[in-house]
């Protein structure tokens, strides 16, 4: 059982808040990249050198970690590319320059262990420090770290979090590969798309988590990560999933979706959306775009909905007026990576 | 000797190879010593410097201590690019 | 809790292509670093590596491997993950149940490809067939899809000490109950963007590496692969045991991105940390393979370590000096070294030293010894102070 206590974001909206988001940021060019906050607490000399998926990692890290109420017992980050930018901007190099004399700085920032490492450092933490980096899995492998690390040291506490940013160069990758839209489509209108490709998008989402559940904003049930292709393997891993983790009597009020406005994706969505068709249904990735750690901010914005119950209008599918007590995310990535996340109040 | 043009655009220079946030060329002194305190500079920048010289200015430096006694301050750094510059 | 079994290993690098030939070369103290034969760099014929002298199309044609956009980090783990399974004896059933779990671990993935990277990424292509296969995770899943696995698939990247950190993480998924067995590794691939990462840094070694002598240089970059196949004692029964992971520990040195703190707090937390979750003390340790990377700093910092955490040092040596430096195969190669000096009861020689570090006065291993062995420590530090230890023990 994992106890989440407090959450922070970086996001493509000036402040990812349910309570308080009735606009929504629109994307340009099939891309929604984050507002960068003025980061507080990170020295310059330290900030100059980082690269967007650092900055967003540790700045939206950090102000959670000065103001715990608990001693860190560790770091663990969830980040499929890190410093995608830093990276080709040394690859560049390498080629431009044909070998020569290169400069170190964005060869170390792209290593995706730099965001937990730079945590590390910046708040002299010396315990259990990890990068995940599973491509659409690597924050639902680091929250089963954290998920294993607390069932043996159920008095520890642990900073959790995804981290992915969006360069000309990764775009141009996953672009190449048909991942992205190739006509211009809103973000406001996505989910009507009847096209191959969804929007590409970045950002960063933190939590700091125990075991402990008194003043916690939510609790994590369960958790079930799955490697397949095949939409029928995913409804009944979920049917499974349910039974398993729901008592007698419980259901699930939301279901917080991870539809993409990808053509190719919509039947896994169906498919859960089949087996819980008393659940309202909620969408999240027009404000976040669509990229391999974007669960983190599903899990932000979970955190958020149990707390206030408040539910913005263009993020409702299915509306069944319940009191939101127990969601159940559900994200799938580039048809393959799925995941099952079940969050309920405490 | 090294005229205040060279090292105004040295200064520049610095300021854009190292990322210097909120740092001008009036911000650092010709006589400041660029791995103390105040810049707050260290062995990558170091790297970084050579790097400079080398593609600014065509200057090799393969001995890490020949770049120790060139890397001090900006006077040092802009007249071994005076003597030593190939573009 | 139950005791987590080594029933399988498999790994290829410079030295060899299987367990035997790799043990056979460090029986020999053989090194396997050269110039470079197979990968095109400008340092071809200057700087030294650790090269696996196995083409792409060689590798391709052992394992079949039809698909398009398959990498030489995925070629090698395929090597090694396909040995370690076969010796295992798992059946195809098995891997591909929902009870085995794939943790792997590499840190340049399919960017050893970096001309091609560059191409895609710049978008003056119309894309090339390594298209899907460029980021890190892309050798763990690849892998995923060959074999069918449908358990937990990870992929770690804590720089030089990432596949230790996959070995730690797979035998926890089965302590937890999470997996049945888990298949855990890593594998890393000679690239441009490493060789010249670490050449800006002005850490690689103009000449052979000599791990813990007072003149060395830097390292030389190697490549290579390795897997062991975990599982549960009571689920072993029947099985050869090759060895018992004792137990690991991870720890942040928290003090630069490409160096060790002076005191090496880190390697100290993770060496007597993985002694406290493995139940041992310090003179129960029978040799440490070294992380010994040959850098000024390393090595100097994990011989103060050693001092600290250790009342009497025991036999250590890095072999590095003969495979060069793996990266993210590091800590999965030197764990199979460490099962090989259990399984064999004896312990490898470092190469290429000279004279002891003026401040630490530690002399490594420096000949093949046959005695007794018991538990073997082996250690992975990388940068971004990402630390780990950890413990393996005869059965």
């Amino acid at each position: 059982m994992i106890y989440i206590h407090q959450i922070a974001s970086v996001s493509p909206q000036r402040e990812l808040l349910v309570a308080s988001m009735d606009e929504v940021n629109e994307s340009a060019n099939n891309v929604l990249k984050v507002v960068e906050p003025k980061y507080e607490g990170i020295p310059l000399s330290v900030l100059r050198r980082m690269g967007k998926a650092v900055r967003m990692g540790v700045g939206g890290a950090l102000p959670l970690i000065h103001h715990l109420a608990f001693p860190l017992n560790g770091i663990v980050i969830g980040t499929a590319n890190g410093g995608m930018e830093d990276c080709i901007k040394f690859l560049n190099q390498v080629i431009e320059f044909e070998e020569g004399t290169l400069t170190p700085t964005n060869f170390v920032q792209s290593t995706p262990n730099a965001i937990a490492s730079q945590l590390s450092m910046l708040s002299a933490n010396q315990g259990y420090n990890i990068t995940h980096v599973n491509r659409g899995l690597a924050f639902e492998n680091a929250l089963l770290d954290v998920w294993m690390l607390l069932k043996e040291n159920s008095n520890h506490t642990y900073l959790l979090g995804g981290v992915e940013e969006i360069s000309s160069y990764n775009y141009s990758i996953d672009y190449l590969a048909d991942w992205f839209k190739k006509e211009e489509t809103s973000n406001k209108v996505m989910y009507d798309s009847q096209t191959e490709g969804t929007l590409s998008g970045e950002g960063s989402a933190m939590f700091i988590v125990n075991a402990i559940p008194s003043n916690a904003v939510a609790k994590i049930d369960a958790l079930k990560l799955m490697h397949t292709s095949d939409a029928a393997e995913i409804a009944k891993q979920l049917k499974y999933f349910l039974k398993e983790h729901l008592a007698e009597g419980e259901t699930v009020d939301l279901l917080l979706s991870g539809e993409n406005g990808d053509i190719r994706s919509r039947h896994f969505f169906e498919a859960a959306e089949g087996l819980l068709n008393n659940s309202s249904v909620a969408r999240f990735k027009h404000l976040t775009g669509d990229f391999a750690t974007a669960s983190a901010l599903a899990l932000n914005l979970a955190c958020q909905l149990i707390q206030t119950n408040a539910l913005p209008a263009h993020m409702i599918k299915i509306d069944h007026m319940k009191e939101v007590k127990k969601i159940l995310i559900y994200n799938q990535h580039k048809l393959v990576q799925h995941s099952f996340i079940l969050v309920s109040k405490p | 000797m090294a005229n205040e043009e060279l090292k105004h655009t040295l200064k520049e220079q610095i300021i854009k190879y190292l990322n210097l946030l909120e740092k001008t060329p009036a911000d650092i002194k010709d006589d400041q010593v660029l791995f103390g305190e105040e810049l707050g500079l260290d062995s990558i920048d170091s790297v970084e410097l050579i790097v400079l010289l080398e593609r600014e200015y065509g200057i090799k430096i393969k001995d890490p201590k020949e770049g120790r006694k060139v890397l001090v301050d900006v006077n040092t750094m802009a007249e071994y690019i005076v003597e030593n510059r190939t573009r | 809790m139950s005791r987590i079994v080594v029933t399988g290993i498999g790994v290829i690098t410079a030295l060899g292509d299987s367990a035997a030939a790799n043990r056979e070369a460090l029986k020999k103290g053989q090194c396997g670093i050269s110039f470079l034969d197979l990968f095109p760099s400008r340092y071809a014929e200057t700087l030294r590596f650790g090269e696996v002298k196995v083409s792409n199309d060689q590798l391709r044609q052992k394992f079949n491997v039809l698909d398009k956009g398959v990498t030489r980090t995925s070629l090698l783990a395929i090597h090694a993950f396909e040995e370690a399974t076969k010796n295992s004896g798992l059946s195809n059933e098995q891997l591909t149940s929902y009870d085995t779990a794939l943790i792997g671990a590499t840190t340049v993935g399919g960017m050893c490809l970096t001309d091609e990277l560059y191409h895609d990424a710049n978008n003056d292509t119309q894309g090339s067939e390594y298209i899907s296969s460029y980021d890190i995770g892309s050798v763990n899943l690849y892998m995923q899809q060959r074999y069918g696995i449908k358990g937990i698939g990870n992929t770690i990247n804590t720089a030089c000490s990432s596949s230790a950190n996959a070995i730690m993480y797979g035998a926890r998924l089965i302590q937890h109950g999470l997996a049945k067995r888990a298949i855990v590794g890593g594998s890393d691939s000679l690239a441009k963007f490493t060789i010249n990462g670490f050449n800006s840094l002005q850490i690689l070694s103009p000449e052979i590496c000599r791990p813990f002598d007072a003149s060395r240089q830097g390292l030389n970059l190697g490549e290579g692969a390795a897997f062991l196949v975990l599982e549960k004692e009571e689920d072993a029964i029947g099985k050869k045991i090759y060895a018992i992971f004792s137990g690991g520990c991870n720890a942040s040195d928290a003090f630069h991105p490409s160096s060790l703190s002076d005191e090496g707090n880190g390697p100290y937390l993770t060496m007597s940390g993985a002694m406290q979750v493995a139940g041992v003390t310090n003179d129960q340790i029978d040799f440490v393979n070294a992380h010994g990377t040959a850098t000024v700093n390393n090595d100097e910092v994990e011989s103060k370590a050693m001092l600290r955490v250790f009342t009497k040092v025991p036999a250590f040596a890095s072999t590095k000096s003969n495979t060069g430096h793996t990266l993210g195969g590091s800590g999965a190669i030197e764990a199979v070294y460490s099962i090989l000096s259990i399984e064999h009861q004896e312990l490898y020689p470092s190469l290429h030293f000279e004279t002891a570090i003026e401040s630490t006065g530690l002399t490594p291993l420096l000949a093949y010894v046959q005695q007794p062995v018991q538990h073997v420590m082996s250690n992975s530090f990388g940068f971004g102070g990402n630390c780990s230890s950890l413990i393996f023990s005869k059965a």
